[in-house]
């Protein structure tokens, strides 16, 4: 394999591999086909995503929040 | 820190109201929200003078791999953690270990599904800066929910 395993983490981490030369984005391709570890580190990347977006949906927000920024920014 | 939050997004809004009348764009006005937003999130940290060019994170991913690039310490299988019903729980913890910076990048991009140039002009960092920033975000995060204990 021509590239490492430690530069397709940093590509991977970095989410900078759609910025990459084609040539480079195929080798990085081929690279996760064939490499068990990177494809897990590519998948848990995924994995981190939709956490973080179950996240930000399971925090309900505040009913009365909205009430009370009015009553503060109003100066009530 | 709910007290704080809330007094922060008065704070945004406060200022927004009063200069409503210079906004032409929604695009250029949700960029100006999240950017006040990220800079009163590092005033509240104090963060902004802190040199950012070294972090610890940086020779953490480095010790997991061996001269010639390959992994000496491999990701481990997060799995279990990543299907379990605690998983934004456990997220937001370590969400709260990242540098107020890395945390925005992260979110921005994760959360909000912002744009490159959209998060650079907020972060106020160049293109190669927000990758470094995301990187750091991810090698952090992933460290801490292997942490966590949850790996097999």
């Amino acid at each position: 394999m021509t590239i490492s395993c430690k530069n397709v983490a940093k590509l991977l981490l970095s989410e900078q591999l759609q910025s990459q030369k084609w040539w480079k984005r195929m080798e990085v391709r081929l690279h996760l086909s064939m490499c068990d570890l990177c494809s897990r580190l590519a998948r848990q990347i995924k994995q981190l995503r939709a956490g973080a977006r179950t996240m930000s949906t399971q925090a309900e927000p505040d009913s009365e929040l909205e009430e009370r920024l009015i009553r503060k920014i109003s100066g009530q | 820190m709910e007290q704080e939050a809330e007094d922060m997004v008065q704070d945004v809004f406060t200022t927004f109201l009063q200069r409503l009348d210079s906004f032409e764009g929604r695009s250029q006005l949700r960029t100006w929200l999240f950017g006040i937003l990220h800079r009163k999130a590092m005033e509240r940290r104090r963060e902004a003078i802190r040199d950012d060019r070294m972090d610890p994170i940086d020779d953490v991913f480095e010790s997991r791999f061996d001269s010639n690039g390959n992994w000496t310490r491999p990701p481990a299988d997060l799995e279990r953690l990543l299907l379990s019903k605690e998983i934004g729980e456990t997220i937001r913890a370590c969400m709260e270990g990242l540098p107020v910076k890395q945390r925005s990048a992260f979110v921005l991009q994760e959360i909000e599904e912002l744009s490159t140039g959209e998060m650079c002009k907020i972060l106020d960092v160049s293109v190669t800066n927000l990758g470094v920033l995301l990187f750091r975000a991810r090698a952090r995060l992933r460290e801490c929910l292997e942490g966590k204990g949850f790996t097999k």
